[in-house]
């Protein structure tokens, strides 16, 4: 049985396009048609988690029950009652897999036997939905809905990170054809920016370039010139990757009828560095804002444990880009990346703030010169990301 | 909604469409490569190189002569052929075909997209002993050298003969095809049946296609050896001369081999002999190589040989004397393996051989069966002559008779007798 990994390669796009069109025929008499739509996603799992990935298939397969059956629990639980404490607890066992994960290449050398591709991203959507279950937004589960966004194919890898109540409404209606046709036009107008940015794009600065620009910048050592090069070319590769796949998942889902929110809204034109994370990586950093940094902010507030509003807000920055960092994963340089960021953005609204008090100009120039720091300041960032460094200077 | 849709994949669909019409095209199957991939290709002995058609085009076209071989060709000590000719600036360069699994088979469907520059030319064939197992070629090793191109180019190429249907039962016998009207085609090939004309055209097509393919991607990704080679030229002699040539041969042999029972190189004796070569004492005693199928696949050879009118020194080496005797392989088998071989040749009219088969003196194998040093050294002496005759259209007479199950399977006295 061959083994294709999501968006890897044209032949993997033959098929999905050739696996959605009785999907999308379906869709355009307004039909969804679910056994079809389950057998499709089945298919396509076993072809990334089958063959000689199946010890994944099966860490995969472990994972959702596990997720399933807590979730269950504890909806369960909190038709009754409403502890913090059980709340607390719920969390901590759904991102147990995760840290699992993540923990053990450092303590045993190796990769965990509980890891696949994709279990962030699973993990961001199974959090989010014992939070908005603990908000008494959602007040029921439907066993298959449940299931089927918690693996839907198009976003299993890297997302984007969907929402249950915004999935599920997708899910169970049927988009008029007006409606679908715009899909469809949107679909295929990502898909094809997607080739450009990650068969060409990405292809170019990331294998063709990064390369031997990382070569030079060894060879020379210390800091030159060709670190700066490298810089630009590896936060390029980084964007039109991520992008380009992000673009993928996006349009795919489109063809099947579901409205997975976009991931990138240009984000190296963002003014500040507020915006670009409004802009870079959206459903991740929306993810954070919302059930991090919110609930962080709210907490210290109800609590009454600080009462300044400013330092609240900065404190809630620090955590939420030191738990960014440590998702990462456990080595300095995504730690300082998050620290970076955070003292980026706490100096960022120290900033906006001191503009707005004293009424400093505000014009295209000003705001250029905001894109070109940014920018600046974002590529700085990606090289501790890369760590790059880390081979440079140890 | 129709035309909301056209306007949707239209564009996508016309796309796709003009891609597929220009890779089925025949308009630029050709490229130049630049004298530095040849170089690099020739010495890379990568597979998508041996399993394509592009580079090996330019390549003969040019001073490139192909050496035909398997892992020998990959032991690159300072005699290897490629760094005397680079060291000597001799007028031809050794382009090698082959690595670790590829025997008579492959290299038969090696060479078909590169028939029309191997008119005329001189090569070097090294036939290794070791190919001649009962079963000839290992399947997966000839899937891996395989290649779809090959195989229309020969279907195109080939008319119906005995030598024909030959092969490509044999390709069917080791590899599925998945493209199944390519297999159609072959399974026809092989009965001898006409092609009809729309499978004529769609092995045009799917010609043109791999071309496409093979011309924008055969030279991605070949090892890089011109400086490796331009190391180890600086370890010969400035000026061509056998006897310091042979001393540093020896001086090597001697320096790379010492230590161990069976003078073998360091790194093979460490990677593959230290830790399970007792295991083997005695184990090669029934070996055989006499009776083979791949006497009838090297027949192929020979008739492609003729075909392109090709003058070629087929290289005999001989196996480690003192791995030999540990092992029990029979000098006796040997010795018949090289006069069935050797027949075959010289009944056809392939009269250049280079039998090394019974040298056994010191640090003429770089390990247990492959050539080194001074046994590099011995086929230079044979090769560098050969390349400087002028060629001769040469006479070749083959006969039916080398791919029958009796020639394949003939052995013992049966060889003897053979005159």
């Amino acid at each position: 049985m061959p083994n294709l990994q999501p968006y890897q390669n044209p032949t993997y796009f033959v098929w999905l396009i050739g696996g959605l069109i009785p999907l999308m025929i379906g869709l355009l008499r307004g039909k969804r048609w679910r056994l079809y739509e389950t057998g499709l996603s089945l298919a396509f799992l076993l072809l990334t988690f089958g063959a000689e990935k199946y010890h994944q298939g099966l860490a995969l397969v472990a994972y959702v029950i596990f997720e399933v059956a807590l979730l269950y629990l504890y909806l369960h639980y909190r038709q009754k009652h409403n502890s913090g404490w059980i709340f607390t607890a719920a969390v901590a066992l759904a991102i147990a897999p995760l840290v699992m994960v993540k923990l053990t290449p450092f303590i045993f050398g190796k990769a965990s036997l509980l890891g696949f591709l994709g279990i962030s991203y699973l993990t961001f959507k199974v959090v989010g939905i014992v939070m908005e279950i603990r908000d008494g937004a959602i007040k029921e589960l439907k066993f298959f809905e449940l299931v089927h966004f918690i693996l839907f194919f198009p976003t299993i890898s890297s997302g984007p990170i969907d929402r249950y109540r915004r999935f599920l409404s997708d899910y169970q209606t049927v988009v008029s054809k007006d409606e679908y046709l715009e899909m469809l036009e949107k679909g295929v107008h990502n898909i094809f920016l997607g080739f450009l940015y990650k068969f060409i794009l990405a292809y170019l600065f990331g294998t063709v370039w990064l390369p031997q620009v990382g070569h030079l910048a060894l060879a020379h050592g210390g800091f030159s010139w060709w670190l700066v090069l490298y810089m630009y070319v590896y936060a390029m590769d980084l964007f039109f990757d991520f992008a380009g796949y992000s673009l993928f998942a996006v349009g795919i889902s489109y063809f099947m009828g579901v409205k997975t929110p976009i991931n990138f809204n240009k984000p190296f034109l963002a003014p500040n560095i507020k915006e670009f994370w409004n802009r870079w990586h959206m459903s991740l950093s929306f993810w954070f804002r919302d059930y991090i940094y919110m609930r962080f902010v709210f907490f210290v507030m109800k609590n009454k444990l600080l009462q300044d509003r400013i330092l609240i807000s900065q404190v809630g920055y620090l955590v939420l880009f030191l738990i960014m960092g440590f998702w990462h994963g456990l080595t300095w340089y995504y730690i300082v990346y998050g620290l970076y960021h955070a003292l980026a953005i706490i100096i960022c609204d120290m900033w906006l703030r001191f503009k707005k008090k004293h009424r400093l100009p505000h014009n295209k120039a000003t705001k250029a010169l905001g894109v070109v720091i940014t920018f600046n300041t974002v590529c700085l960032s990606f090289l501790i990301f890369s760590g790059f460094l880390d081979k440079l200077f140890f | 909604m129709k035309k909301k849709l056209w306007l949707i994949f239209g564009p996508a669909l016309c796309a796709g469409m003009l891609l597929l019409l220009f890779l089925g095209s025949p308009f630029l199957t050709k490229i130049k490569y630049s004298k530095k991939t040849l170089q690099q290709a020739a010495s890379s002995q990568a597979a998508n190189v041996f399993k394509g058609g592009a580079l090996k085009q330019q390549a003969f076209s040019g001073q490139y002569v192909p050496f035909f071989g398997s892992s020998e060709l990959s032991r690159f000590d300072p005699l290897h052929p490629s760094i005397l000719a680079a060291k000597y600036h001799r007028p031809y360069q050794p382009f090698l075909l082959g690595t670790a699994g590829t025997q008579s088979l492959s290299h038969y469907f090696s060479m078909q997209p590169a028939n029309a520059s191997l008119q005329g030319k001189k090569a070097v064939f090294i036939i290794s002993p070791q190919w001649f197992v009962k079963q000839g070629c290992d399947k997966n090793a000839f899937g891996y050298y395989y290649s779809n191109l090959q195989v229309v180019d020969f279907i195109l190429q080939t008319k119906d003969a005995p030598a024909t249907r030959y092969a490509a039962k044999r390709v069917l016998s080791l590899t599925d095809i998945s493209d199944q009207w390519l297999k159609k085609a072959l399974e026809a090939k092989a009965k001898g049946q006409k092609l009809d004309w729309a499978t004529k055209n769609y092995l045009i097509y799917k010609k043109h296609e791999l071309t496409h393919e093979d011309v924008m991607f055969s030279n991605l990704k070949i090892k890089n050896r011109t400086k490796l080679i331009q190391k180890k030229t600086a370890l010969l002699p400035d000026k061509y001369n056998l006897a310091s040539l042979d001393q540093t041969a020896k001086t090597l042999g001697q320096k790379h081999t010492s230590g161990n029972p069976f003078e073998v190189s360091h790194t093979f004796w460490n990677k593959k002999l230290k830790d399970n070569y007792q295991r083997l004492k005695g184990k090669q005693a029934a070996f055989d190589y006499t009776q083979s199928v791949e006497f009838a696949d090297f027949e192929l050879v020979l008739q492609q040989f003729k075909q392109n009118k090709m003058q070629v020194l087929f290289v005999i080496p001989p196996v480690n004397a003192k791995w030999m005797a540990y092992t029990g392989l029979s000098a006796a088998m040997l010795q018949r393996f090289n006069q069935k071989i050797t027949y075959q040749l010289k009944t056809q009219g392939f009269n250049n051989i280079c039998d090394l088969s019974t040298n056994y003196q010191k640090y003429y194998m770089q390990d247990t069966i492959h050539l080194g040093w001074r046994g590099w050294l011995a086929l230079d002496q044979q090769v560098k002559p050969f390349m400087a005759q002028t060629y001769q259209v040469p006479k070749y007479h083959l006969h039916a008779y080398f791919y029958s199950q009796k020639w394949q399977n003939l052995s013992g006295k049966q060889i003897e007798q053979l005159k």
